[in-house]
């Protein structure tokens, strides 16, 4: 695997991921890529700019709009021994195909005692962002970590995009392969070879003493600006990139915790049965002697997103807000 | 460049302190968090932690132990590796009244409080939880006192919200092996070194305090007690006739208050080499709670009506019983009155408790024989024993102040 190091070659998040995509469907001919928008357009979000042209309309193919239709048929196709992709564009409309996902695609290798394997990428932005308003700003981590059978990645840096992506596009299970707005255009060091990174190793992004940040998605950049703060306050954060959700690295973040003693996990999507609830319980059953204080979440507003800019931030947790709370939970 | 240590400033009143000792020698290497020397100010005996790194210097010219230090003066310096360190210390900030203390000398308060913090501040602090509930300890902290034998029950939280950290139970467990059996040459040790069995209790932030204070108090003090008995009829006669009733010590705190004033011999401190006239009479009257003895102060007691002072008194009662108490009601207080009379005592010999000069102590209140105008009749008697430091205060000041006392019971006005 390659090191994230600066290599001296900057590109985007989304040109990390489409970097994996090309390399994986040179590899393997049996992947293909269904969505809407996806084939000459080059997807809403570029994910597919480019492939069309190199690889034609068989293995890019545009869809109407209806999702259970295309993802029900991704379901037969996985079985028969290819490997589809099903581009979301705004992983929102993933819901309209929720019974063939949770019913269907989840469970065919359970029910064929492993006998059909069920190799889905099933990706698409995420989170609040731009104005993109309440049908196309949802995040939506916890439905799939809740139901047995679904790989969840999160990546928040072009490295990790293409580490991941690549692992995911060899992944026999069904991967959820979820992109924050936010993350697209961000840049940075990407090697130009392949590599992939492990599903459920997460990274600790800053190594810190007195209190731990788990960050999901957008919230590890927001998490490293807040760290940068505090180091000046004399407080000392670290901050943990789980990169996967499920699996989820639980040895990384106890590890962090018994040094620490104090958690906070940050994400933006909704705090019920959301993944800070998880995380929290699981520390307190496996680290419960090392906590100097209680877990505390930080998460977006409980509520549908707003249209208006203001009020969109408002629902999201910000640098500051981050900050203050392990202010709080350093002081406990 | 040498960090400067300086005298921190351990309460809203405090605008110096006695350095008692340091707890490094020039020439130690000095980490943060290691207890670097003991202050006194009005409450307590006060174990102060380094904030920094370095190495100690102390100056030639600057304070040494006994002396009263302004706060924000600084006493020594540390140094970093190799670093030569300042010849002299500079001359402190002038002591001009709180505010203007507060003016003169912003950078070096400011200094004191990044520099230095008091740990036995956690025996004045309102955080002690409320009695009855369990005491809130982080499950870290638990854990840790189980590994170092700290028994945590009896500690109080340092923790925002009251809570027990990890670093009260490390304060806890050195503060008992520093009480414990190792032999200390400094005279500084609270307890016999003989080797006892028995189920063992750290003592509190509170507890340390007051053995540490009383134990200053018994060495270096040469107390002299004073006995007299008080014929308490008329004044029980008044308290009878007032509404809403005082409490016996509201009257005697008034009248102590007036007896100082007339005797200002007995509201002296000694501090190093001098006596220091205290200005104002702020009477503290000792409080027995269930986490050990506490003293609220009634400040200026001299200028306030009885009935003032027994609104005073029972509200700082209530909240020393409820454990609310904070540090600044509790400095400050030029003389103590104790009062044992409500447990039946009839006569005691109180402790002075330092800086102060004299205590009194009172026993109970009770009908005795006693010879009036002639006669052998019933009379309501009080014997109050008048303890002072016979360094500062002779026997003919003292006789003097108890006999104004006598004639202010025997006498009494309404108010």
């Amino acid at each position: 695997m390659a090191s994230p190091e600066k290599v001296g070659r900057e590109i985007t998040y989304t040109e990390a991921a489409r970097e994996a995509l090309t390399s994986a469907m040179e590899r393997d001919s049996t992947i293909f890529v269904l969505g809407e928008g996806i084939g000459e357009r080059g997807g809403n979000f570029n994910t597919t700019k480019g492939l069309y042209e190199r690889f034609g309309p068989r293995r890019l193919r545009d869809t109407p709009i209806c999702e259970r239709g295309f993802v029900g048929l991704c379901t037969g196709a996985a079985m028969t021994g290819t490997r589809p992709i099903v581009d979301f564009m705004f992983i929102d409309f993933i819901l309209d195909a929720v019974g063939e996902l949770t019913n269907q695609i989840a469970k065919i290798q359970y029910m064929t005692s492993g006998r059909l394997k069920m190799p889905v990428l099933l990706r698409g932005c995420v989170g609040v962002g731009g104005g993109a308003a309440t049908h196309h700003s949802g995040s939506y981590f916890p439905f799939f970590v809740n139901v047995p059978g679904f790989r969840v990645v999160v990546p928040t840096t072009p490295y990790d995009a293409k580490g991941l992506l690549a692992t995911a596009l060899r992944c026999d299970d069904p991967v959820l392969f979820l992109e924050h707005k936010s993350l697209l255009n961000v840049r940075g060091d990407v090697p130009d070879e392949d590599y992939s990174i492990p599903f459920g190793q997460a990274r600790v992004c800053r190594e810190g003493t007195h209190v731990t940040i788990v960050g999901v998605g957008p919230l590890v950049p927001k998490s490293l600006a807040a760290a940068a703060t505090l180091a000046s306050e004399g407080v000392s954060v670290e901050v943990i990139d789980p990169r996967t959700l499920a699996p989820l690295d639980m040895e990384t973040i106890l590890t962090s915790v018994g040094k620490t003693g104090k958690l906070l996990v940050a994400d933006e999507s909704f705090g019920p049965c959301g993944i800070g609830a998880e995380i929290a319980a699981q520390v307190m059953d496996q680290g419960f002697d090392d906590l100097a204080a209680p877990v505390r979440r930080l998460n977006g507003v409980h509520t549908p997103t707003p249209y208006s800019p203001p009020l969109e931030a408002a629902v999201v947790p910000s640098v500051d807000q981050v900050a203050a709370a392990v202010r709080e939970l350093a002081a406990e | 460049m040498a960090i400067d240590v300086v005298m921190p400033r351990l309460g809203w009143t405090m605008e110096e302190g006695t350095l008692v000792d340091w707890l490094k020698s020039p020439g130690d290497a000095v980490a943060a968090g290691d207890l670097l020397f003991t202050v006194e100010s009005d409450k307590a005996l006060n174990e102060i932690e380094s904030m920094d790194t370095g190495t100690l210097h102390i100056p030639s010219n600057a304070p040494t132990t006994g002396d009263v230090v302004p706060v924000g003066a600084v006493i020594g310096y540390l140094l970093a590796d190799g670093e030569q360190g300042p010849a002299e210390v500079p001359p402190p900030p002038a002591v001009t009244g709180a505010s203007g203390a507060a003016a003169s000398s912003a950078t070096a308060t400011a200094t004191a409080t990044a520099t230095a913090t008091a740990t036995a501040e956690a025996a004045a602090s309102t955080s002690s939880p409320t009695p009855g509930k369990s005491v809130p300890i982080s499950p870290r902290a638990r854990k840790l006192a189980k590994e170092l034998g700290v028994h945590w029950e009896s500690l109080s939280g340092s923790g925002s919200t009251g809570r027990i950290t990890e670093d009260d139970i490390r304060t806890a467990a050195q503060n008992a092996a520093a009480a414990g059996p190792a032999p200390q040459s400094d005279g500084g040790q609270l307890a016999s070194t003989e080797s006892i069995t028995g189920e063992r209790t750290p003592m509190s932030p509170l507890r340390r305090a007051i053995a540490e204070r009383l134990s200053l108090s018994h060495r270096d003090g040469a107390p002299v007690t004073l006995t007299a008995e008080l014929d308490a009829t008329d004044l029980v006669e008044l308290r009878e006739r007032t509404k809403p009733r005082p409490a016996f010590n509201d009257y005697l705190i008034r009248y102590v208050a007036t007896a100082l004033d007339r005797h200002p011999a007995l509201n002296t401190s000694l501090s190093g080499a001098d006596v220091v006239q205290r200005e104002g009479i702020h009477i503290g009257f000792a409080v027995d709670t269930d986490k050990g003895l506490l003293v609220p102060v009634i400040r200026d007691a001299d200028g306030k009506s009885v009935e003032q002072i027994a609104r005073e008194s029972s509200a700082l009662s209530g909240r020393a019983l409820r454990g609310e108490l904070t540090g600044d009601k509790m400095t400050g207080g030029t003389f103590t009155i104790t009062n044992l009379g409500a447990a039946g005592i009839d006569a005691f010999t109180p402790i002075v408790n330092p800086p102060q000069g004299a205590i009194l102590g009172v026993g109970r209140i009770a009908q005795r024989p006693a010879v009036h105008d002639g006669q052998i009749v019933v009379r309501w008697l009080c014997v109050v024993s008048l303890t002072f430091d016979h360094r500062i205060v002779d026997g003919g000041p003292a006789a003097r102040f108890l006999a104004t006392l006598r004639q202010m019971v025997e006498a009494p006005a309404s108010s």
